[in-house]
């Protein structure tokens, strides 16, 4: 029964972001057979997602300049000879062959190459309320809007770090809600150790000016050094409560005000999605002053197990010009691993540029320390197992402060998301210096929850 | 509540389905986390420990916090799209 | 200069732990006790295995040490709680009408050991649990069995050696990596963070004791590594609210067909088990597989056991699996635990080798150990489980 689930290529890609499509493209053109696998319904990745076949965004959500690379890069997609398997959750892999799960069914798909482009998600800090319906992470509410088209509610709070935010705002102000504050916990002066990354680059400073704009024009003001202290409300958020933070994002619980809100967004910077690689066997790096780790890959964007190849948010967070640059360089990289063809200088140097500006701009808006003193001894701070902040710092006072330890000590982590959302801040939080390495994640397979008979009628490798 | 989507995106063909029992009309291509946001319907499932309301957090299929089920088996109400006829009932406790 | 205590136990499993519990209650308070784990506390086999309390009456002396064991851990729950303790009692199910003959034989045995175990025809069955599969002929229910989490009753353990003892000093990432002796007498350890002189050294180290033997210049003991797989569902998908296991799962886990730990060709095995958690979650075993200290899962006999328990409760076919690992068992070669001194070395004491038992027999394991130490009467008889049966 398993015999017709499998599928062939030359190259495997996971992952229709700009990465993703950006070397599917490249590949396509030049006569390989390849499949990209997507968990999301259609193109695009977080960046260039797409509403709903059937509805058309002829301007009513506002884009910023950088999208006509979108535009571009998904017409090409489109009409190239790639196969896109979208609703499909890659669980399991080894060099050259990739599991999925689609409605419910197990396939395989065999490749000699791999790419791996599956991008980034939200680094959630919890603090009090964030669990009530209604408090999403700013990732939630672009997808909300631009991927939906749905109005997320009347009287918004956006709050985090990163530049993030400003696509978070301007995807509510399209849909008309009313944005009651952006508030970035950076302050501004730390923030401008980014412009070395904005300025040499016009791409992004003119980014940066249409985000300036279309805040402006909405009357929104970015408050720098503030952030959420909490939330409240009765079965969904009602009430935010925002604040001050000091220089290290430590709140100054003194400056506390409380404000009506129907939603709030909250994104505190972006984690790799460096699962797939990990249990790939990929050597991954952390990245020195807390942004997490991220797959190592070489000039080329090859990882460390051959025939693999890793492009875009997995290899550090950088955002849609990075992503394009590498998914493109990833490609030639296989092109040249197939064929003997040269990389072109061009290609690669494009690369490290839009890398080296994009590391900048990470720099600028590291998670500050402080941040991790919002959650209260009650607040929940693994959602999928509902384990307290006070349980939290039990466990690692005596099972000890590792990741693993934490997580036998009081199950921390151990729930469907395995360690997505909590990990990336739970040793912070439960005692160990922020700033210290967390400990990587153990990946074991499904590397996304799927089905008992998904896993037990996976096709043989 | 009326008027949860942004209007001028063009209207796709409507999609019936049943949640905890009460009929729901999406669009075709809603998942049903946002079929049901548009329906202001924000808690998906109760928490393990103590019930507490539960409702998307990622929108992306990462936090596993929109766990409903449907027709019988646990999912991800925002990495599934709607489907006539289904039934969808709250994730958690039963 | 080194510290100084009174007793140190290597390993912070759940023997450890449980060791640490007994010797707080049975020796002096003023006892300068330490345990120290290479990683977490719980962190390997006992963090990585199912929560499973039961009671083999393949014997009187097995069901003395099993039954005895499972009172302790009642006992436990009522004076501290916090570890999902579930009185689930447990079902033993049969595929076919083969397999419903064992039901009379293992009934006799509990009967025989004055407990009791009822056969359910598949109607009585299907009232208590009605999501199994409606061709299942009936099972043998044994009210006397539960469930853990092990991981979080270590934490119990601990606490309340504490309350007995608070000099109970707990160390996580602090290996031994030497056995100080000198005239056939242990000195102490070596660990990652200094010397301790200690003149007596519990080796509650589970797959890894020989290798702590072999630190003391002892010979290997003769554990070995017993891989099993497992896998857990999400929350609330369980069709289950009793500890299940196949009734061929007593003669696979323990039976006395004789197995040779050191064969490399071993293809292993599995019988179900399937274990609700507090959270409505599923956790499913067991399989059985020596490959040294390898601890890659092993797909096939993962997708075998999965299927196998989708032929008893078919609505777990659906459920999402979150997660699968491999926990070691530590495998004694002639099936029974070691406990008790050392003869080799005088101050070297063993808590090892409890193969798929370790959780349920960990609270006797510790009781006895410490009331050799302490060098009182024992509650059962010990000497079974005397190490010396190993020595040259
Ligand atoms: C919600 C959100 C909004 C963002 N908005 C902006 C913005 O406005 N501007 C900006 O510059 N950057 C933004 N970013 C950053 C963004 O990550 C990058 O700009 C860009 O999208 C990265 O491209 P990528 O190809 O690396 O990954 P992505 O675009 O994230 O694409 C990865 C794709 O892989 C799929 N995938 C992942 N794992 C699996 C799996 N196991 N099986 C199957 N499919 C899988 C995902 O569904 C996704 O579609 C945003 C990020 C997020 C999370
Ligand atoms: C899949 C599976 C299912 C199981 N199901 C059940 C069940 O349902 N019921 C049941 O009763 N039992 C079950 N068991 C058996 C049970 O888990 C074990 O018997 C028990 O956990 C063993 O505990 P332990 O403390 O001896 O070993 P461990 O938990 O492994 O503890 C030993 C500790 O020693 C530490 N250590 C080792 N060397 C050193 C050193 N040099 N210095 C410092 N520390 C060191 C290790 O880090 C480790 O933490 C199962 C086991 C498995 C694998
Ligand atoms: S909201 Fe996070 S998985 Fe659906």
């Amino acid at each position: 029964m398993s015999a017709d689930r499998v599928l062939q290529a030359d190259v495997g890609i996971v992952g229709a972001g700009p990465a993703g499509m950006a070397a599917a493209n490249v590949l396509a053109a030049a006569g390989l057979r390849v499949v990209v696998l997507d968990e999301g319904h259609r193109a695009g990745g977080q960046i260039f997602r797409q509403l709903p076949v059937g509805s058309h965004n002829a301007g009513a959500i506002a884009e910023p300049p950088s999208h006509h690379h979108g535009h571009a890069l998904l017409a090409t997609f489109d009409q190239s000879r790639v196969t896109l398997r979208c609703g499909a959750s890659v669980w399991d892999a080894r060099p050259g062959r990739l599991w999925f799960e689609q409605d419910g069914a197990s396939w395989l798909l065999r490749c000699r190459h791999i790419v791996l482009a599956p991008g980034a998600y939200d680094r959630c800090i919890p603090f009090p309320g964030w669990t009530l319906p209604g408090v999403l992470t700013a990732g939630a509410l672009q997808v909300m809007v631009r991927g939906f088209g749905i109005v997320p509610g009347k009287r918004a709070i956006v709050a985090g770090s990163g530049p993030l935010l400003l696509p978070t705002v301007t995807a509510l102000l399209s849909a008309g809600v009313h944005v009651v504050a952006a508030l970035e916990a950076s302050s501004r002066w730390r923030a401008l150790r980014a412009l070395p990354g904005v300025l040499g680059n016009g791409a992004r400073l003119s980014e940066a000016f249409w985000y300036a704009r279309q805040l402006l024009k909405a009357g929104v003001r970015l408050r720098w050094g503030w952030t959420i202290f909490g939330c409240e409300g009765d079965g969904r958020v009602q009430r935010a409560i925002i604040g001050k933070v000091d220089r290290s994002g430590r709140p100054r619980r003194e400056t506390a005000q409380t404000v009506d809100v129907d939603v709030v967004g909250a994104g505190f910077g972006l984690v790799p999605s460096i699962e797939l690689g990990l249990h790939l066997g990929c050597t991954s790096r952390w990245h020195e002053g807390g942004a997490g780790h991220a797959l190592v890959v070489d000039a080329e964007q090859r990882t460390s197990v051959e025939n693999v190849f890793a492009a875009g948010e997995i290899c550090g967070i950088g955002g849609a010009e990075v992503a394009m640059a590498e998914g493109h360089l990833a490609a030639h990289a296989v092109l040249h691993a197939v064929r003997g063809t040269a990389v072109p200088v061009a290609v690669r140097k494009k690369a490290r540029r839009e890398r080296g500006a994009a590391d900048a701009m990470l720099r600028a808006f590291a998670p500050l320390p402080g941040l991790h003193e919002l959650a209260q001894a009650d607040t929940v701070v693994c959602r999928c197992e509902d384990v307290t902040l006070a349980t939290a710092q039990a466990a690692a006072a005596l099972y000890g402060s590792s990741l693993r330890a934490i997580k036998v000590g009081c199950r921390a982590g151990m729930g469907p998301c395995q360690a997505r959302i909590c990990g990336p801040s739970l040793q912070a939080l439960a005692g160990r210096e922020p700033t210290r390495a967390m400990d990587l994640p153990v990946v074991q397979v499904p590397l996304k929850a799927v089905r008992s008979e998904t896993i037990v009628n996976a096709p043989p490798a | 509540m009326t008027n949860t989507r942004i209007p001028g995106l063009g209207e796709r063909p409507p999609v019936e389905f049943t949640f905890a029992s009460r009929s729901v009309v999406a669009q075709a291509g809603d998942s049903i986390a946002m079929a049901l946001w548009a329906t202001c319907d924000l808690t998906l499932r109760q928490s393990s420990r103590d019930g507490a309301p539960r409702g998307v957090l990622c929108n992306m299929g990462i936090c596993y916090e929109c766990l409903v089920v449907v027709d019988g088996v646990t999912v991800r109400a925002c990495t599934t799209l709607v489907r006539a006829g289904m039934h969808v009932e709250l994730g958690g406790k039963p | 200069m080194a510290e100084t205590a009174d007793l140190i136990v290597v390993g912070g499993g759940i023997i450890g732990c449980a060791a640490v519990q007994h010797l707080a209650q049975l020796l002096p308070r003023s006892t300068r006790m330490v345990l120290c784990d290479r990683g977490a506390i719980a962190g390997a086999t006992s963090g990585s295995c199912m929560g499973h309390l039961m009671v083999t009456p393949d014997d009187a002396q097995e069901y003395a040490f099993t039954a005895r064991s499972v009172q302790l851990w009642r006992e436990l729950n009522e004076r501290h709680g916090g570890f999902d303790y579930n009185p689930t009692g447990a079902l033993y199910l049969a595929d076919d009408a083969a397999d419903i003959e064992l039901f009379a034989v293992l009934r006799q045995q509990f009967i025989d050991c004055g407990d009791r175990a009822d056969i359910l025809d598949a109607k009585q069955l299907r009232e208590l649990e009605p999501g199994l599969a409606f061709d299942l002929p009936g099972a043998l229910f044994y009210p006397g069995d539960g469930v853990v989490l092990p991981m979080l009753a270590c934490r119990a353990m601990l606490q309340e050696a504490r309350l007995h003892n608070p000099n109970v000093s707990v160390r996580p990432n602090c290996a031994i990596f030497g056995v100080r002796r000198a005239h056939g007498r242990v000195l102490g350890v070596d660990t990652a963070m200094g010397p301790i002189d200690a003149p007596i050294v519990v080796n509650a180290t589970g797959v890894w004791a020989p290798d702590l033997a072999e630190m003391a210049g002892q010979p290997r003991l003769p554990i070995y590594p017993r891989a099993g797989n497992l896998a857990i569902t999400g929350h609330h998908v369980t069709p289950i609210k009793t500890q299940l296991l196949e009734v061929s799962y007593i003669r696979f886990a323990h039976g006395t067909a004789k197995v040779d730990p050191t064969r490399t060709d071993d293809l292993g095995g599995h019988a179900v088990n399937m274990q609700p958690q507090t959270n409505g979650g599923c956790l499913i075993g067991s399989t059985r597989q020596f490959r040294g200290m390898d601890r890659t899962l092993n797909r096939e006999l993962l997708h075998r056991s999965l299927l196998r328990a989708q032929r008893y409760a078919p609505g777990l076919a659906a459920a999402p699996i979150v997660r699968t690992w491999v926990g070691l068992r530590p495998f004694s070669i002639d099936k029974h635990p070691l406990i008790g001194p050392w003869p080799g070395l005088e101050g070297m004491w063993i808590a090892a080798g409890h193969e798929g038992l370790g959780i349920s027999l960990a609270p006797i394991t510790g009781l006895l150990l410490a009331q050799q130490i302490a060098g009182v009467k024992t509650a059962i008889d010990h000497r079974p489980y005397l190490p010396a049966r190993f020595a040259p």
